[in-house]
C-alpha cells in the first residue's frame, strides 16, 4: 500500500513572536515493511535555521528557529510511505511468539545481553508513566500472569482496554495524568496507548510508545473528507528474540498496513509531533490538520 | 605543650574517632600548635574572636539561603574560630585518592552519554543510570572539545573508624562551596590571624588561578578574549551569595537565563546595545533546567535552544549538562570495579560500605539489616528522603521497605558510621562534632588541580548525625598544614595576572537583567525615602494638633500612595477620627502597592538582585536599614512619637545608602541606569505632591501651612528661606521646587538630568537624540522650560482651583511616564518577551 500524508499544523498569534525555537518529529521511519519513498517538511515563515538530527530512540527529528517577528507560524509536513505488512516477520507463524511466557521475558532481561539491554530502558518509569499505581498493576495482572503467553496476555489485555474505555475526546488534555483516565476509564489513542504501557511495564515487561498516522474510511457511500484525519498512537511490547509487536487499543487491532509509524518513545513526551519554546505575548490558537489517503 | 584544661569537659562521649584527642587521652601532635596558639590566646579572647567572626560575616552579608526559613532569604552563614587540620602527608595521598576519582568519574560520565560499554560489559547495572533523573537522555552522544568531560569534581569526605578518609559523596552536577571557602579562609585570617602563628597553612590562589585558567582554556574557539559568564538561577538559590561572590571574585557577570538568548546556534548575552556572543557559561542551575526547548519545558531558568548550541560546540558549559547523573550513590558499590575496568587498579580512598537494591542478594541483605541502615533514592532529587532506619518506628519501617520491594533499583542502603569528629569552639569550651569536608578538584591539562583544603561542615548539635547547610550547623576553616614552609603568604597572593580581559565590560555592555534591576532600585529608593519624609512630615503635623491644614495633609498622603480609600473614600470620617489607624496602613501593610512596606521590599528584591556590584560598606547599611525596619514591632503601630524615631532612622540610613552606591558603582557598570530610575521617581513624587497639595486655593493661614508642609517634606525649608528671605508665597515656592534650574531637588533640575543620562545611554541604529525615550524627556524639559508661573498663580477669585498649573503638571506627569516605558521597552527583557510553549497537540484518533 501507497500513503500520501500530509500534516499541517497553525499557530495564530494575537501579538508578533520575536523568535522560536522547535522541534518537528514528524517524519516516518523506516522498517522491513515501511519505506519512506518521498517526505518533505516546509515551515512558514523561512526559518533562520533548520536541520535533521537524530534522537536518543533514533528517531529522526527536525530542529528549526525561527527568528523573525511572525504572527502565524505554518509547518506543513507530507510523506509517500510504503506499507507492506507481509514483510513484517510473522507473529502468527513464529514459534518464540508462541512459547514465550511473561515470565521468561523478566528472565531474559535479568540476563542483561546486549539485546535486552538496548530495550531495559523501556521497562522504568518515563515523563508521563511513572509511580503506576496498584489499581493499573492489578488491571494488569488479570491478563498477564507470569506463566501467560506474552503475545496472548498483550491481545487480551488490548481487547479489555478497547471494551472498557470509552473513547472521548473532550476528557483528557496532554497533562491528565494518567490515573485519572483509569479511574474514569475515557480518553483517546494517546491515553490507551499510555494506560497500556503501563500495564505492560507494571508486570515487568518492555512497552513502547508509536506514534504515527491511521488510515480511517468514510462512511459508507461517503466522499472522504480533506484534512479530518489525525494523528494516532498505538504501543508495542517486546518479546526476546522476536522483536517488538504493535497493538492498537484504540481500534482493537494489531496494527497492519492502514498504520504508518512517525516515532518511538517511552510516552508522548519523547514524541510530540512538534514542540516548542516561544518569545512573545498574546494568545494563539492551533489548527491541526491531517489527511491520509492512498498515493 | 598545650594546655590539658582545654580538655578537660571535652570527653569524647562517642565510642568514636576525634581528630585531636586519642583515646588515651594524648593530643594528636599535628593540632599542637594550633592548640598552643589557642592557649595563648585564651578562652576569652576567643569568645569576643568568634563573636568578631559572626559579625564579620553578617556584617559583609555572607549567607546561605535555607528554603521555608521563617528568618527568609538571608540566614547568615556560620564559621567556627578552630579550623580543621590535615598534615600535607596526608593530603598529598588524599590528593592522589582524588585525583584517581575525578579521572574515573570522568571517563565514566563520558561512557555513560557515549558507548555505554560500562553497562554493556556489566560493569553498572542499566538501572543505575536509565532510572536516575539526572541522566539526560538529549545529551546522549554529544562530544565535547574539552580536555576532560568532568571539568569540576567535588566530593565530601569525612573519616571512618580505620582512621582513613572516606568518600561520602559525590558533587557533580554544580558543587558548591568554594566560594564559601574563601571566604572563611578571608575571615579567620583577619579576625584571627594569631591562631595560625607559627603554623604554614597551604593557600588555595594558586588553585584558583587553575580554576580561572580552566574558564578560559575551556573557550570552544581559542580567542584573545574570552566571553564568561555565571549562569544563576537567582537569588532565591541556597547559595545565590556565592554565585554572586565568585562573579566578583573571578571578575564574571552573574546572568540568569533570561539575559541569554539562542541564535543561529549561538548563545548571546542581551546587552544594552546588542547581542554579544558567550564562550564558556559556569553552570550553577541544575543540568535538566538548562534549556527549555529539550528538557524542562516549564523552566524559567535555562536558555532555549541551549543545548544544540552545546552539540555544534559553540559554547562549553562547565560542568556540562548531564553531569549530573554521577551524583548518584548508586554508583558507589560498583566503583572500585570500574576503576578496574578502566584503570587496571583499585581505589585510593575507601568509600562508605553501600548495597545497592537492585540486585537481589544485596537487596535481601538490607531488608534483613534494615535498622543499622541509611537508606537513600539513588539521586537527589528528593533530599529529605534520607533515611536514618535507627530512627523509624515500625509502621515507617514497614513503609520503607514496601517502597524498596516496589522500585529496588532506586535505593541505595549505606552503612551506618560513625564518622571523626573535632573540636567546636562553643562558649561552654570545646566540644567534638562530626565533621564532612567538602574538596574541590578542577581540570587541568591531563589531570586535575586541587584545592589544599576546601569546605569542612560541621553537625549543628553535638549528637547529630547529619550535616547539612540546609538543616543549620556551622563550617570551618579547612588548613593542611605543613612542616616547611612554602609560598609566601603576601596580600599579592590573592591574585593574578589576568591575560584574559573582560569583554563584557563598559556601559554597552551592561547585561539587560542588571540594567533594569539598576533602574527599579533607583526607582523604589526614590519612592521609600520620599515617601518616608512625606509621611514623617505628616505625622510632625499630627503631634501639632491645632494645624488646619491637617486635613489637606492626609488626603495627599492618599493621593501620593495611591491607597484608596484612605481619606478620601465614603468612610473618610473614620479615617479622620483615628488618622493613625489609616497611615499605619499606608506605612506597613506589605500587601498594599504604594505603602512604605511596599516599597521597601520591592528596593530590597532588587537590590539583592544586584548583589555581585555591592560594596561592604553598601551590604552594612542596607542589612541596617532592613534591621531596624523588621524589627519594629507592630505593637509600637498606634505609637507616634516611635513611629517618627522609626522614620528618622530609616531616612538617614537610605540616604547613606544613596551615597555608598554613587561611591560604589561605576558609570559603565550601570550607575547611569540607576540614576535615570531615581530622578524619574522623584520627578513623579514631587509631581504628585504638588497636584496634591498646590493646585487647590486655601485661605491665607491654611495656605501659609501647606506650603510650610510641602517645603519641609521636601527638606527645602531653609533653602527657601536663604533663596527668598520672604514669607513664604506660592509663587516663590513654585519658582523654587518645580522651576528652578540650579536647585537639585527642583523639577526643572531633575528632568534636565534625565534628559543628560539619557543621552549618554547606549543606541544601536541611530542617533540616540532621534530615540523615543529621548525625543519624549526633552519634551518634557521644554515644556518646563517654558513654564509661565504667573499664569499658574494667578485665578480669579472665585475660582478655587489653579487649573493651568494643575493640567501643566499632569501632562510633564505623562511625559515622564512615556519616557520610563520607552527606556523600559527599549533596554529591558520585556513583558512582550514571555517565554511560553507551543501548544501541544494531542494524538485524537
Amino acid at each position: 500500500m501507497l500513503f500520501k500524508v500530509i500534516h499541517i499544523t497553525t499557530y495564530d498569534y494575537d501579538e508578533a513572536i520575536t523568535h522560536c525555537h522547535n522541534i518537528a518529529n514528524l517524519k516516518p521511519i523506516e522498517f522491513l515493511g515501511q519505506k519512506l519513498v518521498n517526505y518533505s517538511i516546509e515551515v512558514t515563515p523561512t526559518p533562520s535555521y533548520i536541520e535533521e538530527d537524530i534522537d536518543f530512540f533514533k528517531n529522526i527529528i527536525c530542529r528549526f528557529s525561527i527568528e523573525q517577528p511572525h504572527k502565524k507560524l505554518i509547518v506543513n509536513s507530507t510523506s509517500i510511505v510504503e506499507r507492506n505488512f507481509d514483510l513484517q516477520p510473522d507473529i502468527y507463524s513464529s514459534l518464540i511468539v508462541k512459547k514465550t511466557t511473561v515470565q521468561d521475558v523478566i528472565n531474559e532481561l535479568k540476563k542483561g545481553t546486549e539485546e535486552m539491554l538496548s530495550v531495559h530502558d523501556f521497562t522504568l518509569d518515563s515523563q508521563f508513566i511513572k509511580n503506576i499505581s496498584p489499581e493499573i498493576k492489578q488491571y494488569a495482572e488479570v491478563s498477564l500472569q507470569p506463566n501467560r503467553n506474552v503475545f496472548e496476555g498483550t491481545n487480551e489485555l488490548m481487547k479489555r482496554i478497547f471494551k472498557d474505555f470509552t473513547f472521548d475526546s473532550n476528557f483528557s488534555t496532554i497533562a491528565t495524568p494518567l490515573d485519572d483516565v483509569m479511574k474514569a476509564k475515557k480518553g483517546v489513542c494517546q491515553d490507551f496507548a499510555q494506560i497500556s504501557i503501563a500495564c505492560l511495564r507494571s508486570v515487568g515487561l518492555p512497552a513502547r510508545y508509536v506514534s504515527g498516522y491511521i488510515e480511517t474510511l468514510p462512511p459508507p457511500g461517503k466522499e472522504k473528507l480533506v484534512g479530518t484525519d489525525a494523528s494516532h498512537a498505538w504501543f508495542s511490547v517486546y518479546i526476546p528474540q522476536f522483536g517488538w509487536v504493535d497493538f492498537d487499543p484504540t481500534n482493537d487491532q494489531i496494527p497492519k498496513n492502514q498504520h504508518i509509524t512517525t516515532s518511538y518513545g517511552r510516552d508522548y513526551f519523547d514524541v510530540p509531533p512538534l514542540k516548542g519554546v516561544l518569545y512573545g505575548s498574546g494568545n494563539s490558537k492551533m489548527k491541526v490538520s491531517v489527511d491520509i489517503r492512498p498515493a | 605543650m598545650p594546655d590539658k584544661n582545654l580538655f578537660e569537659k571535652y570527653f569524647n562521649d562517642f565510642e568514636d574517632y576525634d581528630e585531636v584527642l586519642k583515646s588515651d587521652m594524648t593530643i594528636n601532635p599535628n593540632w599542637e600548635k594550633l592548640l598552643n596558639n589557642f592557649s595563648t590566646i585564651g578562652q576569652e579572647e576567643l569568645t569576643e574572636k568568634q563573636k568578631q567572626i559572626d559579625w564579620l560575616l553578617a556584617e559583609n552579608g555572607v549567607t546561605y539561603n535555607v528554603y521555608n526559613d521563617p528568618k527568609g532569604l538571608n540566614r547568615p552563614w556560620s564559621l567556627n574560630i578552630i579550623p580543621f587540620i590535615i598534615e600535607q602527608k596526608e593530603w598529598l595521598s588524599i590528593e592522589k585518592g582524588l585525583k584517581q576519582r575525578a579521572e574515573l568519574l570522568d571517563l565514566t560520565l563520558k561512557d555513560i552519554y557515549g558507548k555505554r560499554e560500562l553497562i554493556k560489559n556489566k560493569i553498572i547495572p542499566p538501572e543505575v543510570v536509565y532510572s536516575h533523573r539526572g541522566f539526560l537522555r538529549n545529551c546522549d552522544q554529544i562530544q565535547y572539545n574539552t580536555s576532560k568531560n568532568l571539568l569540576i569534581h567535588s566530593a565530601d569526605l569525612a573519616r571512618g573508624p580505620d582512621g582513613r578518609m572516606w568518600v561520602v559523596n559525590d558533587r557533580t552536577e554544580a558543587p558548591s562551596g568554594m566560594g564559601y571557602s574563601l571566604e572563611n579562609r578571608f575571615s579567620i585570617r583577619h579576625s584571627a590571624p594569631d591562631l595560625s602563628k607559627n603554623i604554614h597553612v597551604e593557600q588555595p590562589f594558586s588553585f584558583f588561578k587553575d580554576y580561572h585558567q580552566l574558564l578560559i582554556d575551556s573557550a570552544p574557539v581559542k580567542k584573545k578574549n574570552t566571553t564568561i559568564v555565571i549562569l544563576t538561577p537567582g537569588p532565591h538559590n541556597e547559595t545565590y551569595f556565592e554565585h554572586a561572590y565568585l562573579s566578583s571574585y573571578l571578575g564574571y557577570p552573574l546572568v540568569k537565563g533570561n539575559d541569554l538568548v539562542v541564535r543561529n546556534n549561538k548563545v548571546f548575552i542581551k546587552t544594552l546595545k546588542e547581542l554579544i556572543q558567550v564562550d564558556v557559561i559556569l553552570r550553577r542551575v541544575d543540568g535538566a533546567y538548562t534549556d527549555p526547548l529539550e528538557l524542562k519545558g516549564n523552566s524559567f531558568l535555562g536558555v532555549a535552544g541551549l543545548l544544540n548550541v552545546v552539540r555544534k560546540n559553540n559554547v562549553s558549559i562547565i560542568n556540562p549538562i548531564g553531569s549530573g547523573v554521577l551524583e548518584n550513590p548508586g554508583l558507589i558499590p560498583f566503583m572500585n570495579s570500574i576503576c578496574k575496568y578502566f584503570f587496571k587498579e583499585d581505589l585510593i580512598l575507601p568509600q562508605i560500605a553501600s548495597w545497592w537494591c537492585g540486585q537481589e542478594k544485596e537487596r535481601n541483605f538490607v531488608l534483613e539489616n534494615l535498622t543499622k541502615l541509611v537508606v537513600k533514592p539513588i539521586d537527589r532529587t528528593n533530599r529529605e528522603h534520607i533515611y536514618f532506619c535507627e530512627l523509624l518506628s515500625s509502621d515507617e519501617l514497614e513503609e520503607l521497605k514496601k517502597q524498596i520491594l516496589e522500585k529496588p533499583y532506586r535505593f541505595v542502603a549505606q552503612e551506618k558510621i560513625s564518622f571523626s569528629t573535632a573540636p567546636n569552639f562553643t562558649n561552654k569550651g570545646l566540644e567534638p562534632r562530626k565533621v564532612v569536608c567538602r574538596t574541590f578538584s578542577v581540570a587541568k591539562n591531563d589531570s586535575y588541580s586541587v584545592m589544599p583544603g576546601g569546605l569542612v561542615r560541621v553537625a549543628a548539635e553535638k549528637e547529630k548525625l547529619r550535616v547539612s547547610n540546609q538543616r543549620g550547623g556551622t563550617s570551618k576553616d579547612f588548613w593542611i598544614t605543613n612542616s616547611v614552609k612554602t609560598a609566601p603568604t603576601s596580600k599579592q597572593r590573592y591574585h593574578w595576572h589576568n591575560n584574559n580581559t573582560n569583554t563584557l565590560a563598559g556601559i554597552d555592555n551592561l547585561p539587560s537583567h542588571t540594567a533594569e534591576n539598576l533602574f527599579w532600585s533607583g526607582r523604589y529608593l526614590a519612592r521609600t525615602l520620599v515617601t518616608a519624609r512625606y509621611i514623617r512630615m505628616v505625622l510632625n503635623e499630627l503631634v501639632d494638633s491645632d494645624s488646619k491644614s491637617l486635613d489637606v495633609l492626609l488626603k495627599s498622603i492618599t493621593h501620593l500612595t495611591s491607597i484608596f480609600p484612605g481619606f478620601t473614600g465614603i468612610n473618610e470620617e473614620a479615617a479622620f477620627k483615628d488618622p493613625l489607624k489609616e497611615i499605619a496602613i499606608v506605612l506597613f501593610d506589605k500587601n498594599k502597592q504604594g505603602s512604605l512596606a511596599y516599597s521597601i521590599q520591592a528596593f530590597s528584591n532588587s537590590y539583592y538582585s544586584l548583589r555581585n556590584l555591592w560594596s561592604k560598606d553598601m551590604w552594612r547599611v542596607f542589612d541596617a536599614t532592613t534591621k531596624s525596619w523588621n524589627d519594629f514591632s507592630p505593637e509600637n503601630h498606634n505609637n507616634l512619637k516611635k513611629i517618627i524615631k522609626l522614620l528618622d532612622s530609616i531616612i538617614t540610613k537610605l540616604i547613606a545608602f544613596m551615597c555608598l552606591i554613587e561611591e560604589s558603582i561605576l558609570v559603565e557598570q550601570g550607575l547611569l541606569l540607576y540614576f535615570i530610575g531615581l530622578q524619574t521617581e522623584q520627578a513623579m513624587m514631587c509631581i504628585d505632591k504638588s497636584r496634591a497639595l498646590l493646585v487647590s486655593k486655601y485661605d491665607e493661614q491654611t495656605e501659609y501651612e501647606i506650603l510650610e508642609s510641602l517645603l519641609d517634606s521636601h527638606e527645602s525649608l531653609n533653602i527657601y528661606r536663604y533663596s527668598f528671605r520672604s514669607h513664604l508665597n506660592i509663587k516663590n515656592v513654585i519658582n523654587l521646587i518645580l522651576l528652578d534650574k540650579s536647585y537639585s531637588r527642583s523639577l526643572k533640575y531633575q528632568l534636565n538630568r534625565i534628559r543628560r543620562d539619557v543621552s549618554r545611554l547606549p543606541n544601536k541604529n541611530q542617533d540616540i537624540k532621534l530615540s523615543n525615550s529621548y525625543l519624549l524627556i526633552k519634551e518634557a524639559c521644554d515644556l518646563i522650560e517654558n513654564a509661565d508661573v504667573d499664569s499658574f498663580v494667578l485665578t480669579e477669585d472665585s475660582v478655587f482651583t489653579r487649573a493651568q498649573l494643575d493640567e501643566f503638571l499632569a501632562k510633564l506627569s505623562n511625559l515622564i511616564h512615556q519616557t520610563s516605558l520607552s527606556i523600559t521597552n527599549t533596554y529591558f527583557n520585556h513583558s512582550d518577551q514571555q517565554q511560553r510553549q507551543l501548544i501541544h497537540q494531542k494524538q485524537s484518533v
